[in-house]
């Protein structure tokens, strides 16, 4: 359905010194710097598949959705949805998508949102039987009704989102982008939109490929993850094998009087673990051992710690979802270092 | 085609009802317009006050070059104000996206978003110092000539289209490029008057790097004299069709250049 090949975008930055001094000479002696805000991205997803598309601020996310909509053109390397190429076949491809950036809206500002939506049923060719019927249904789900008759512009961000996701599953796509629907709204908003999101999903089979930071979206929402940083891929797997791979890990801090012992091959040896079990850091006599679980049960790990060493303050961790994405995105700045 | 225009009414009908709920913008619009028509009607006056005929033209013919020139621009001005926009700060705010998602073509569908009723104004003066002039301009009329008057128009009001979506896309590249267009099209000024008050290379520029002569001066040669129907008439069409395609592929190259704004 999708699939993404090495995609990158680099973008021109011009380096200007601060000061008018420095926007004169680059005025004249511009300097520039090619920064790769996309850095070889590959993923596919198939139909009907609902894929959550996250990593850090500035990972390049949006800059991907926008090439998968067209929007920009790639560097270098290839996007095909549904067989088409987003720039090449623009007006033929748009049509099949829905976009909605949740910065921004693509409805016109001045206009009451009823209207709206029937200069959207004539540019999207929508028949009239269907147009009502669809009204009817998103009018169902997401709640229109309070507000469709107010011009855009005096929206509130809650309302304005809403209406925005209308607008971009009025014509019945088979391919949802939504960039950051979510932000800025309260709990019962983010269950309107989820709940929307859902709806098209199982009852059209509508792809979703969804960029967001609240990681209840994720829970709730996707199948599948792809995670990325600094243009690069991180991760990509299911939900399940990412706590599966990551969630089992648990951290053992403690202070220790001692640190002849407590080395990582004394530890796979004492207690015949892998290398991949088990990692040790060493911070001034404070230990982090973090092990996994599955090989060696949280108890049996304190025992065999107890009787290396005396220890002062120990405390032991789980990793939840968020913990697990917080470390993904930490390795990766460390990396990048 | 008849979806095009379909959807090219609705959004101006979508565009008028906005209208009506600025009537302010409308009215200081109105007023500014009007100083501005003034000053230069107000200009020619002083201009014949001293001099009996200017390079060889009547004062009768020097004003209906002058009406003949607010009609091409006028036109314009009524069905393409939006490129200013798109050169200001559509590109440089990212606004340009919405236009790459919609199943229409990008530069239909912003240049039909603005109906510019602002514009009425400079056809209506065109239309007035014309019927002014004319009973003492000596037109070279003929059925011929009536066709080509009817004909042209367009082509000329092409030329200024042709002139905005060149400097507007240039916004693609360095992201604003309203002062582009505001230098560039401020060149109309010079079609309200005979290209042989100037010096060549003013002459040489207004002919054929940005051709507004076409719109004003050379067409009403060919109504003042019926000289040249081939120069000045067939030109304007040939000139427009060519700057209209030049400006085409640099739009097309500034899309694929487009960086949107970051979100
Ligand atoms: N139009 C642009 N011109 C120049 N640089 C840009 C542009 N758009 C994005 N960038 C740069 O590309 C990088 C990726 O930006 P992008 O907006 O794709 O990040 P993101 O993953 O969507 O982040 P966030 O979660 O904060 O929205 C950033 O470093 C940003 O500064
Ligand atoms: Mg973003």
């Amino acid at each position: 359905m999708i699939s993404v090949n090495n995609l990158r975008k680099e973008f021109k930055k011009v380096i200007k010194d601060p000061g008018l001094k420095g926007a004169i000479k680059a005025l004249f002696r511009p300097r520039h710097e090619i920064i790769a805000a996309v850095d070889g991205i590959s993923f596919e997803v198939d139909k009907g598949e609902v894929l959550g598309f996250i990593g850090p601020n500035g990972a390049g996310k949006s800059t991907v959705i926008k090439m998968l909509t067209g929007i920009l053109t790639p560097t270098s390397g290839s996007c095909t949805i549904n067989g088409k190429n987003p720039t090449v076949d623009r007006k033929k491809y748009v049509k099949e998508i829905g976009v909605v950036f949740g910065q921004r809206t693509q409805l016109w500002w001045d206009l009451p949102l009823v209207e709206t939506y029937t200069v959207l049923k004539e540019i999207y060719e929508i028949e009239e039987d269907r147009f009502r019927e669809r009204m009817a249904f998103l009018n169902d789900v997401l709640e229109l009704e309070d507000f469709i008759r107010s011009p855009v512009r005096t929206l509130s961000l809650g309302q304005r989102m809403r209406a925005d996701i209308a607008a971009s599953m009025l014509h019945s796509p088979k391919v949802l982008f939504l960039d950051e629907p979510t932000i800025g709204l309260d709990v019962v908003v983010k269950d309107n939109i989820r709940r929307a999101i859902t709806k098209i999903n199982k009852e059209e089979q509508t792809t979703v490929i969804l960029t967001t930071h609240d990681i209840s979206d994720i829970e709730l929402l996707c199948d599948r993850i792809v995670m990325i940083d600094h243009g690069k891929n991180v991760y990509d797997g299911s939900l399940r094998e990412l706590k599966r791979n990551y969630g089992q890990m648990r951290e053992l801090t403690f202070e220790a009087d001692s640190a002849s012992r407590l080395t990582a091959e004394s530890f796979c040896k004492g207690l015949k673990l892998s290398d991949d079990d088990i990692s040790i850091k060493n911070d001034k006599n404070v230990f982090t051992i973090r092990f996994n679980s599955d090989s060696m049960p949280v108890g049996d790990m304190l025992n065999y710690t107890l009787s290396l060493t005396r220890v002062k303050d120990i405390a032991v961790k789980d990793a939840d979802i968020e913990e697990i994405i917080r470390r993904l995105y930490k390795e990766g700045a460390d990396k990048s270092e | 085609m008849r979806r095009a225009f379909k959807i090219y009414r609705i959004l101006v009908a979508q565009n008028l009802k906005r209208l009506m709920e600025y009537k302010a913008d409308f009215l200081t619009g109105a007023v500014s317009f009007l100083i501005d028509q003034a000053i230069g009607i107000a200009f020619i006056f002083i201009i014949f006050s001293q001099i009996p005929q200017l390079a060889g033209f009547t004062f009768e013919q020097i004003v209906f070059i002058y009406g003949f020139s607010q009609i091409p621009k006028g036109l314009d001005h009524l069905l393409t104000d939006n490129l200013w926009c798109v050169g200001y700060f559509i590109v440089r705010k990212g606004d340009f996206d919405k236009y790459l998602t919609r199943p229409i073509n990008p530069l239909f569908h912003v240049i039909a978003e603005t109906f510019q009723v602002d514009a009425v104004g400079e056809l209506v003066v065109g239309i007035c110092l014309m019927i002014y002039s004319a009973p003492s301009a000596g037109l070279y009329i003929t059925p011929l000539s009536v066709i080509l008057f009817v004909l042209v128009i367009p082509f000329s009001a092409l030329i200024y289209t042709a002139i905005k979506i060149a400097t507007a896309a240039v916004a693609f590249w360095i992201k604003s490029s309203g002062f582009i267009i505001q230098m560039v099209y401020g060149m109309n000024e010079f079609a309200k008057y005979p290209t042989t008050i100037y010096s060549n290379f003013i002459k040489l520029i207004v002919t054929f790097i940005i051709p507004f002569a076409f719109t004003g001066y050379y067409p009403c040669l060919y109504f003042l004299t019926g000289e040249n129907p081939v120069f000045n008439i067939g030109c304007t069409v040939f000139i427009s069709i060519i700057f209209l395609g030049i400006s085409l592929a640099i739009w097309h190259k500034g899309l694929s250049a487009y960086e949107s704004a970051g979100s």
